[in-house]
């Protein structure tokens, strides 16, 4: 090996013409995301955050906008609204991520399965997921209907969607609390019944990717496993679960990026009632940016999304560090 | 992580393989469990297809009847024939149309530009690649509202609004089509690609006439989870076609919800319009819509 110097250092050999011709040829390939990528993704985004600082509207008239600084977003913190479509957004988030997350592992346990007819039971289970939210809100704004199938179902007499009370109310009576702040107290119930129609519509979403990861896990293990006496139950707990963390943790960023977000159900059922219960945070940036049922804030409104953004970024973050180790049986 | 019935030996099953008894008994309770949760994720379905044939008197009896008392079309017509009176002609054959062409444009071009970049990051080196890639990677990591509402004002500044420009323009390449199609080209061998390559087929000649055609699988699942996704998109629509005559079917169905909050029936036929054409794609190419998911991990988002 020769020892060479600084200074004696032999040039980097100059690219080959046969090698920028292909590196051009590259570019050019990927041109179409260059140009469109970094216009409406990461132009915009700088664009938003800009318009974050001013005192932009989205009627954009007269004058120019205003550099205000921070106050967007100081005001976004004592926002009242703001500050209950945030708790809105938690409880959703944590409620659908949980259960979701939970039955989807469950349901491809199930479908994981080399029967006869497994195909044909695949395809029905992922079938909620194919329709869209809307679709999926417009039918159960119907069975949610207090002449409806699930109060007919259930025995109850419930207005789901119009009802406001809060569901750990019993809950802090039975332990004799009086009051607590409303977020204490839980969501709504009609909050609540648009969670359960949603966690109906994702954990066929999410039950293939665990059904996928479950079938590359080698059989080998179960079977090495078996002979130590771990089967069934507790073969679940110390091979399976443990495998599935990379894809658990997968789910529950996706969970939580998509949660935090919620706007369809929203808008199509309740538009935020009652009581704001289901208002949420992307349903008030819609409705401040372009000025529905007040002045059009569309500074204020980027203001919000960017604090939304950071919270979901931050919890992925941990999600990421708590939940996604890597396996050691690879 | 493609999902088949037959490539792995079943994991669950293995502890039962030494008592046949007990399996037959959990396979038995199995087959029970799938046959009442399909029967369960389907329930919505059919019953506000039902639901479509019956009377405003039916719809609102308590208890609730499964079936109609007669089969009567007169809903579907009724909502096949909503006008209002701002835009003449029908409004939901209208919407009908918008959305498919619409998801038909997305998809096109979502192909071509996707895979195009999707080979030069699998098959090409050029300085700067990796880099770019963890790029696009990370871009999906930004959360959609942080752009997307906000950017509003962008479009607006653009004159993008009530027109389709928003909804198909930034969509032209998205970073889950160059992700997915750069893993897919990476999983084929390419001995192929090199003979073409030497034969003077060019970069483009060999993605165009060799890789493209050995890649009809992986393009037709994405092209049904991205069909589906401009399909059922609502935000976006909602956003930027205000006017009844440019909605999509879901900000149609939407806006006709807020018309006849009472019409219950009207309502359930919206969305049979909208869900029924997805229902029929899903199980005709189930079989595609199953794999693509696993392996892109974010159908049609």
């Amino acid at each position: 090996m020769a020892v060479s110097t600084k200074a004696t250092a032999p040039p980097k050999p100059k690219a080959s013409p046969l090698a920028r011709r292909e590196a051009l040829t590259g570019y050019l390939f990927i041109a179409p995301y260059l140009i469109i990528g970094g216009i409406f993704t990461y132009g915009l985004l700088l664009y938003v955050f800009y318009i974050s600082f001013t005192d932009l509207t989205a009627s954009f008239a007269q004058k120019p906008p205003q550099f205000v600084g921070l106050s967007n977003y100081i005001r976004a913190f004592s926002e009242p609204d703001f500050r209950t479509s945030l708790g809105n957004a938690f409880w959703y988030f944590v409620i659908v991520t949980t259960f979701q997350t939970i039955g989807a592992i469950l349901l491809a346990v199930l479908l994981n399965a080399r029967i006869k007819g497994i195909r044909f039971f695949r395809t029905m289970l992922y079938s909620p997921s194919v329709a869209s939210s809307v679709v999926i809100s417009l039918i159960f704004f119907w069975l949610y209907q207090q002449r409806g199938f699930i109060n007919y179902a259930l025995g109850t007499n419930v207005a789901w969607l119009r009802e406001a009370d809060r569901i750990f109310d019993p809950m802090l009576q039975a332990f004799g609390v009086a009051s607590a702040p409303n977020f204490l107290r839980g969501p709504s119930v009609a909050w609540t019944a648009i969670m359960v129609m949603n966690i109906f519509t994702t954990i066929p979403t999410f039950m293939i990717m665990f059904l996928a990861a479950l079938q590359d896990i080698p059989g080998h293990l179960y079977e090495a496993a078996s002979i130590d006496g771990a089967t069934g139950r507790r073969a679940f707990w110390y091979i399976t679960l443990p495998l599935l963390r990379p894809v658990i943790a997968l789910v529950l960023i996706l969970g939580t990026i998509g949660t935090f977000q919620v706007f369809d159900q929203a808008y199509v059922l309740t538009e935020g009632g009652p009581l704001k219960t289901t208002l949420t945070p992307t349903l008030l940036i819609y409705q401040k940016t372009l000025g529905k049922a007040t002045q059009p804030e569309a500074a204020f409104g980027a203001a919000m999304a960017f604090i939304l953004a950071a919270i979901i970024v931050a919890i992925t973050i941990i999600q990421r560090r708590y939940v996604e180790r890597s396996n050691q049986y690879d | 992580m493609a999902v088949s019935a037959k490539q792995q030996p079943v994991a669950a099953n293995r502890a039962g393989t030494e008592r046949p008894a007990s399996a037959y008994v959990g396979t038995t309770i199995r087959y029970v469990l799938l046959v009442l949760l399909s029967l369960f994720a389907f329930t919505p379905f059919i019953l506000s297809f039902l639901g479509t044939f019956k009377t405003s008197a039916e719809i609102n009896a308590f208890p609730p009847q499964i079936l109609p008392e007669q089969w009567r079309f007169d809903n579907w017509i009724r909502v096949w024939n909503f006008t209002i009176p701002s835009v003449q002609g029908r409004l939901l054959p209208l919407w009908l149309f918008n959305s498919g062409w619409l998801a038909l444009v997305n998809v096109l071009a979502q192909i071509f530009f996707c895979s195009l970049a999707a080979y030069a990051f699998a098959r090409i080196r050029f300085p700067g690649r990796d880099l770019i890639f963890t790029a696009i990677i990370a871009s999906m990591a930004i959360p959609a509202a942080v752009t997307l509402i906000p950017g509003y004002v962008f479009y607006s500044r653009l004159g993008w609004i009530n027109t389709y420009w928003p909804l198909i323009v930034p969509k032209l390449i998205v970073p889950v089509g160059i992700l997915m199609l750069t893993q897919f080209f990476r999983s084929i061998p390419k001995e192929l690609e090199e003979a073409a390559y030497i034969d003077g087929l060019g970069r483009f000649g060999t993605y165009w006439n060799i890789a493209l055609p050995l890649s009809r699988p992986a393009l037709l699942t994405f092209a049904i989870l991205q069909f589906q996704g401009s399909w059922n998109d609502f935000v976006g629509p909602l956003l930027f076609l205000q006017r009844p005559q440019l909605m999509t079917l879901t900000v149609g169905m939407s806006f006709f919800r807020y018309q006849y909050t009472n019409d219950l029936t009207a309502i359930l036929v919206g969305a049979m319009f909208n869900a029924i054409p997805m229902l029929i794609l899903f199980f005709i190419f189930s079989k595609y819509y199953i794999e693509g998911t696993s392996y892109s991990g974010l159908a049609g988002q």
